[in-house]
């Protein structure tokens, strides 16, 4: 099994595509060990880029024009970098606008630019001050620059935990998440690792601090293009934007012919949306985006909206507490499963990684009870009596079956069977107009997951699932087939 | 720098090596196993409705049917019919034409709960929101597989409101009405002769709030079925609701713009373009009342709306307006199914004991937390999918009306104001 180097970590991992960490003290990135890069400056420039987006292929060219923030370091990308830093550090910024109007970098609270003129470059420093969650952005002719595209995420740790007790990701927690945090992995009803405890002694092993960044995003490729095609001495009427956006005229855009007439126009409403840019499968089987954890290995999730619309973010499997709310830790952090996020707005949910509840198990009181011993079911060849957890005869169906082909017709083609394991629950926008792309139907749109890979508060030691847990890594991926020109 | 010119192109990743988890990601296969970990259902729930004459017979004892999907056209209050997506049962006579929403399951925590799912006129889910069993009985077919037939199964551990819904084309199955409430009650709710009346118990730490004296604070390991409940006289649903009329008119077919994978996974798969990004509401409900005027509103439902007690699981006596007597103790159970944010505001005090299941409060999960006061005429807030628990107790006669707002996903502006009854005498 691969390991996670600490050089992947960084450049690709936490949950953004790609990240930066910024500063000089990383203590609570240690235990991930080799290859450390420690970035003292940002090298920005602001420009374009045309994106291929999820349903791209050889059959659809769906594309989308975006205004990116392009660090020197990592390839093109929207959103921009998620940026790692630590309390009290200082960070210094070179951002070159590429573009033809004003364009800023802005952190609410932080850190502001100003205005910089096209061609022009800026050097400047500022120290992260407040442990948090962030979204930088391009705050000029609101919300324009930003919804097309000009925005990431900033993640401040604190420096250190409170003395004598756990690390939460708050300088000043509130007692009550203060108090969720020190239970973790030290309590009868949260067995396993504590938030900021690893374990390197198991394959995969278990990082530390596991964090993940859920940026969230709509994108318009017939508004973003208007904007894109604007002569480059006129700036997008800011209230223009806002109303095509949200409010554009309904077309029953259709090439179904299921459904008539025919109409292959859309509006300027959005038509993708994004999680770190990703969509679909893209998101849901990204490691650095959904969690692959064993029962017992708590994470963090922090979640930003970028866009323009609300969502209403489900997470199966879990409830999981909200501890934070646009940057104020929580005194009464309730357990959900579904929860609110509005344009600019932030949330950090902590995810238990419990057994999921609803497994039988002994009492049915909610508690990791042993689990309950199964009949032996004569429809599956084999069945005996066993615990129900871990799922065994579960993890190990195959469907579709083992031998499925993409095109049946065709024994070299594709084998599309797909394993149970690991255990694989979605966490999906239930504002469901947002699970599409183009228009069309669920699963191609604002998705992400929750995966199950081991258990490691069963009595009898640590287990992992089959296929656990990199079932997707970032270098074994190439450019998609169909149209590379815009 | 423009659109015509652009710095960068930024490339779509390749599929090569993971071609099964990308087509069954969009393009879920359909199968009909047999239930892994299988146990023996335990629910009293289908036999008591037996007993009781609600169903007419139980196809298999302990377990719950549901039939999906049937075709519903429904009368909106101006004589619009649009066509929607509804479950049956099989083994009740009262679903036999659908319902909108669908019959509410209630079920006592503990239980092994089976629910036998049977699908026509293409592939669907049950998926059982908040209740978090294995990916199997979770019904979401990317992470399993679409139906078929199948017995859902797991155990209910936490008192409180769910709903389950189908989650195939979940955009437009969800919105077409294929929903229903799904509440867990106490171990014991179901094994006394008032089975199927009131007073009812509910999960919660009331213990900051004297007007609620009657809490059990026996700890839930003391096997006490009773541990950290309240009782409660009356009870309500909220479901709100919302359809978009033309989606109904011009997108009825069930597989409308779904996807399909090619013979090349990742080359030439059909992405079909549609119009279900663009959502505009027309038609508003409370539990299946219409709202009877045009959006904004703001329109009342009618007084003395009351569940019936065959699509209630056998409870009689559930209200959708509140008509209630003074000193009791009402629970109302709100649940925003309409695809935006909605805000409820209550014409007296009430105490919010859950969120989306989670009683408040109680040791050890709930450590963290606590049942908070809402002020009457304070908006609560929900969205999609969110759920809460509100009691109230009234020592003073009240004849007014509690209101929600249908607010939109996109901006959070007013869509509709809904006005709901509310007299306590």
């Amino acid at each position: 099994m691969e390991k996670i180097s600490r050089r992947e970590f960084i450049k690709y991992g936490a949950g953004g595509l790609t990240a930066l960490v910024v500063g000089s003290q990383m203590d609570w990135l240690e235990n991930t060990a080799e290859g450390a890069v420690h970035v003292q400056t940002l090298n920005f420039h602001i420009t374009d880029a045309i994106k291929d987006m999820v349903t791209h292929n050889s059959l659809n060219p769906a594309q989308c024009y975006f205004w990116i923030y392009k660090e020197d370091r990592f390839p093109p990308e929207c959103p921009g970098p998620t940026i790692f830093t630590t309390q009290g550090d200082v960070v210094r910024v070179v951002i070159t606008n590429d573009l033809d109007e004003p364009h800023s970098f802005f952190i609410p609270g932080i850190f502001n630019s100003g205005p910089i003129a096209p061609g022009q470059t800026i050097k400047k420093r500022f120290v992260a001050k407040k442990a948090g969650t962030f979204l930088y952005y391009d705050n000029l002719n609101a919300p324009v620059n930003r919804v097309m595209g000009l925005h990431g995420a900033f993640i401040v740790m604190p420096r250190a935990p409170r003395p004598g007790h756990n690390f939460t990701p708050y300088e000043r927690p509130t007692p009550q998440v203060q108090m969720l945090f020190d239970d973790l992995g030290t309590t009868t009803h949260f067995p396993g690792l504590s938030w900021e405890q690893g374990d390197d002694s198991v394959t995969p092993h278990t990082a530390p601090f596991r964090q993940y960044i859920w940026l969230l995003h709509q994108a318009s490729p017939r508004l973003f293009r208007d904007v894109g095609e604007l002569p480059s001495n006129r700036i997008y009427d800011r209230r223009d934007f806002v109303l095509e956006f949200l409010n554009d005229s309904f077309i029953a855009t259709s090439n179904d012919n299921r459904v008539t007439p025919i109409n292959d126009q859309f509006n300027h409403k959005p038509h993708f949306f994004t999680i770190n840019g990703q969509s679909g499968y893209f998101s849901h089987h990204n490691p650095y985006i959904s969690p692959h954890q064993r029962v017992g290995e708590p994470v963090v999730i922090r979640v930003l909206n970028a866009g323009l619309w609300m969502h209403s973010l489900h997470i199966h499997a879990n409830h999981v507490y909200v501890i934070a709310i646009n940057g104020r830790v929580q005194s009464n952090p309730i357990w959900i499963d579904t929860f609110d996020l509005y344009p600019l707005g932030t949330f950090d949910w902590l995810v238990p990684f419990t057994r999921p509840p609803e497994v039988p198990n002994t009492r049915g009181i909610g508690f990791p009870d042993p689990p309950l011993t199964c009949l032996a079911n004569p429809q599956i060849q084999g069945s005996t009596p066993h615990p129900v957890w871990p799922p065994l005869e579960e993890i190990n169906l195959f469907i579709p079956a083992v031998g499925t082909r993409a095109n049946p017709a065709d024994p070299n083609s594709p084998d599309i069977s797909v394993q149970l394991s690991p255990l694989c629950f979605p966490m999906h926008d239930h504002n469901e107009p947002s699970q599409v792309a183009q228009g069309g139907n669920y699963n191609l749109g604002m998705i992400a997951g929750i995966n199950f890979t081991g258990d490691r508060t069963l009595p009898g030691g640590i287990i992992t699932f089959p296929k656990a847990p990199l079932e997707h890594p970032h270098n074994e991926t190439g450019p998609a087939a169909g149209h590379e020109d815009h | 720098m423009s659109f015509e010119n652009p710095a960068y192109h930024i490339h779509r990743r390749s599929v090569e090596g993971h071609e099964g988890h990308w087509v069954k990601t969009f393009d879920p296969p359909q199968a009909n196993p047999p239930t892994p970990e299988l146990l023996a259902p335990t629910n009293p729930v289908p036999g008591l409705m037996l007993a009781a004459g609600y169903q007419d017979r139980v196809t298999t004892p302990n377990t719950v049917q549901r039939d999906l999907l049937h075709g519903l056209r429904l009368d909106m209050w101006d004589g619009r019919r649009v066509e929607m997506f509804v479950f049956t049962d099989q083994d009740n006579p009262s679903t036999q034409n659908g319902n909108f929403p669908g019959a509410t399951i209630r079920v006592p925590r503990g239980t092994i709960f089976h629910c036998e799912t049977m699908t026509h006129g293409g592939p669907h889910t049950i998926h059982w929101h908040g209740l978090e069993p294995t990916p199997i009985n979770d019904g979401v077919g990317h992470c399993s597989m679409e139906l078929g037939r199948y017995t859902y199964q797991f155990q209910p551990n936490f008192i409180g409101t769910y709903f389950y819904h189908c989650h195939r084309n979940t955009v437009q199955h969800f919105e077409f009405g294929l929903y229903g409430l799904f509440i867990v009650e106490p171990p014991d709710a179901f094994s006394g002769p008032n089975w199927g009346g009131y007073p009812r118990r509910i999960a919660g730490n009331t213990s900051n709030f004297p007007q609620f004296p009657e809490l059990n604070t026996n700890p839930l390991t003391s096997g006490d079925p009773q541990a950290y409940t309240v009782p409660y006289d009356v009870e309500a649903y909220w479901v709100l609701q919302a359809v978009d009329s033309v989606w109904h008119d011009i997108a009825a077919d069930h597989a409308a713009f779904f996807p399909g994978h090619g013979t090349q996974p990742g080359i030439n798969d059909i992405f079909y373009h549609g119009f279900f990004h663009d959502y505009n509401p027309d038609y508003f409900f409370i539990t299946g009342v219409p709202i009877p005027v045009r959006a904004p509103g703001p329109g009342t439902i009618p007084p003395n709306v009351v569940i019936p007690a065959a699509l209630n699981s056998g409870v009689s006596g559930t209200q959708v307006s509140i008509n209630a007597q003074r000193n009791q103790t009402i629970l109302i159970r709100c649940l925003d199914a309409a695809y935006g944010t909605a805000r409820v505001t209550f014409p007296v005090d009430v105490v919010i004991i859950a969120w989306d299941g989670r009683a408040l409060g109680i040791p050890p999960y709930g450590s963290y937390n606590s049942a908070y006061p809402v002020k009457a005429g304070t908006p609560i807030k929900l969205s999609v999918a969110r759920r809460f628990g509100a009691l109230i107790r009234s020592s003073v006669a009240v004849n007014s009306f509690a209101t929600v707002e249908f607010r939109k996903h996109e901006a959070d502006r007013l869509l509709m104001t809904a006005r709901i009854p509310f007299v306590i005498s």
